[in-house]
């Protein structure tokens, strides 16, 4: 089996793992768990169009 | 002069309380919590570590050895050999079937190196929450 993922598909399933772990290992309440991981998710795909806006016009 | 000490943490409880759960948890990702009877988020960390890896397998991810030379080549080569071993039993597993790639330029692999190191990495976390939980700091 061989898996070729594009540089996108690739961060954001890295973001979705990664924020779930993250979600479940911090805070003390499911509630805050599943918030956190909300918006630890959100920070990676903010952070990834981000430095993908700032890649695209820093090379034109 | 008050002789009152602060600690910021509560001492150590025995190493035989959580000893288990720490070995279990770096052994089988999300074990530690199943063992502590936290089965949902143990399943959560298992599920996320294990697509992890095989992702990382799937993009034929390179496995670090550790490797001496200058200084930034034994942080990277030691630092991701360490956080590959961190997956447990699937990084034993895949050494152990053959599934560990040749070390190839390209971007693909170069992804897959990402996950295998980010499982092991997602796993150490795993084990610190299934340390505090087994020493009483945390629920």
């Amino acid at each position: 089996m061989h898996m070729n993922l594009n540089h996108f598909e690739a961060t954001v399933l890295f973001a979705l793992f990664a924020s779930a772990v993250l979600g479940v290992v911090s805070k003390s309440t499911d509630k805050e768990r599943l918030r956190y991981g909300l918006r630890s998710f959100g920070y990676f795909a903010a952070t990834v169009f981000g430095l993908g806006w700032l890649m695209y016009l820093g090379h034109r | 002069m008050s002789d009152k000490v602060v600690t910021q943490f509560p001492p150590l409880p025995p190493v035989s309380r959580w000893i288990a759960p720490v070995v279990v948890a770096w052994l089988v990702p999300g074990g530690g919590h199943f063992m502590l009877k936290q089965h949902y988020r143990g399943a959560i960390l298992s599920a996320s570590v294990l697509i992890m890896f095989v992702l990382g397998l799937a993009m034929r991810g390179y496995m670090f050895e550790p490797m001496s030379g200058d200084l930034l080549t034994t942080l990277i080569y030691t630092g991701g050999f360490i956080a590959d071993m961190s997956a447990g039993v699937f990084y034993f597993m895949a050494k152990w079937f053959g599934y560990a790639a040749p070390d190839i330029a390209g971007h693909t692999v170069d992804y897959g190196t990402k996950f295998l190191v980010g499982a092991g990495l997602l796993n150490i976390l795993a084990i610190v929450d299934a340390f505090e939980i087994a020493s009483g700091r945390k629920q």
